[in-house]
């Protein structure tokens, strides 16, 4: 075969595979989370929660129903596949790159993720954005970036998000009841 | 041929001296049955104490596993709580900001 035809073959194979990557990373409301670990070091405080699907299935096989907060987060938890949360907070404003919540953000810009809801704060500088992957009129995913000078908070649930169970963590976990209708933009 | 019978009757039960050191080897083969015994017993006993041992490390390795799977579950269960906090920590601040009342139209007018 001739050298250019195969290096051809192999160029286009690699960048379709890449593509099928992308998209299923799309597909399956999984962001590609930027690596903070030196950021934790920086920080003054910092959570970095990785629960993949094995994890959330030993998790749920550890809660308490006779818990009341067990019960709650077990019911919401049905559906989802992963959660995904890093959160830190800093002494001083803007420790944290920029750029690495903004390439979030961007990722949130693809096919299939929406808007719910964004705020924005000028007295406190506060930004919240909430996105949800929708599929097939229903929601596969649940992004939320929130950002202030001095934190940040990242959150990405994977799997198929109920929001009315969010509905139901009310007074579990300090959840609000969110009337999304009403709201959604 | 009755005379012939008794005759090799009488050949085959005439008395015979033992061969050679037929004693030394009848006191040996005596002497060495305790210790074969012994040896049988030995054997059976180390082989238990092999299985006991294995099974012991067995008990101990699985014991070991299941407490740190333990382990491992309740940190996933602290973990998942924490994540749906902070979850609802900041669904709380996006819920706050839309639920806020909006300045009346006079402020805005500075009157």
């Amino acid at each position: 075969m001739n050298p250019f035809f195969k290096h051809s073959i192999v160029i286009l194979c690699a960048a379709a595979s890449l593509l099928a990557g992308a998209s299923a990373l799309a597909a399956d409301g999984q962001l590609k989370l930027p690596n903070f670990d030196l950021l934790a070091d920086k920080a003054s405080e910092s959570v970095s929660i990785t629960l993949d699907p094995a994890l959330l299935g030993l998790a749920t096989r550890f809660l308490d129903p006779a818990k009341p907060e067990d019960a709650a987060a077990k019911e919401a938890i049905q559906g989802i596949k992963g959660i995904y949360v890093r959160s830190f907070k800093f002494e001083e404003d803007f420790a944290y790159p920029k750029a690495d919540v903004e390439m979030v953000r961007k990722q949130l810009s693809a096919p299939g993720w929406q808007q719910l809801m964004q705020v924005r704060s000028s007295k406190e500088q506060q930004r919240v954005d909430i996105y949800i992957l929708v599929e097939q009129e229903r929601a596969n995913g649940l992004a939320i970036i929130a950002s202030q000078p001095r934190e940040f908070t990242i959150v990405n649930i994977v799997g198929s998000v109920d929001m009315r169970k969010l509905h139901e963590l009310e007074g579990q976990f300090g959840i609000p009841k969110l009337d999304l209708e009403e709201k959604k933009q | 041929m009755n005379k012939d019978f008794e005759q090799q009757l009488r050949d085959a039960l005439r008395p015979v001296d033992p061969e050679e050191g037929f004693e030394q080897r009848v006191m040996a083969r005596v002497a060495s049955e305790p210790m074969r015994s012994r040896a049988k017993l030995t054997r059976w006993a180390a082989g238990l104490a092999l299985a006991a041992s294995m099974a012991g490390v067995a008990i101990l390795g699985a014991h070991q596993w299941q407490e740190r799977r333990e382990q491992e579950g309740l940190e996933a269960r602290r973990q998942l709580l924490e994540a749906l906090r902070v979850t609802g920590e900041k669904l709380d601040v996006a819920y706050q900001a839309v639920n806020r009342p909006s300045p009346p139209p006079d402020d805005e007018s500075g009157a």
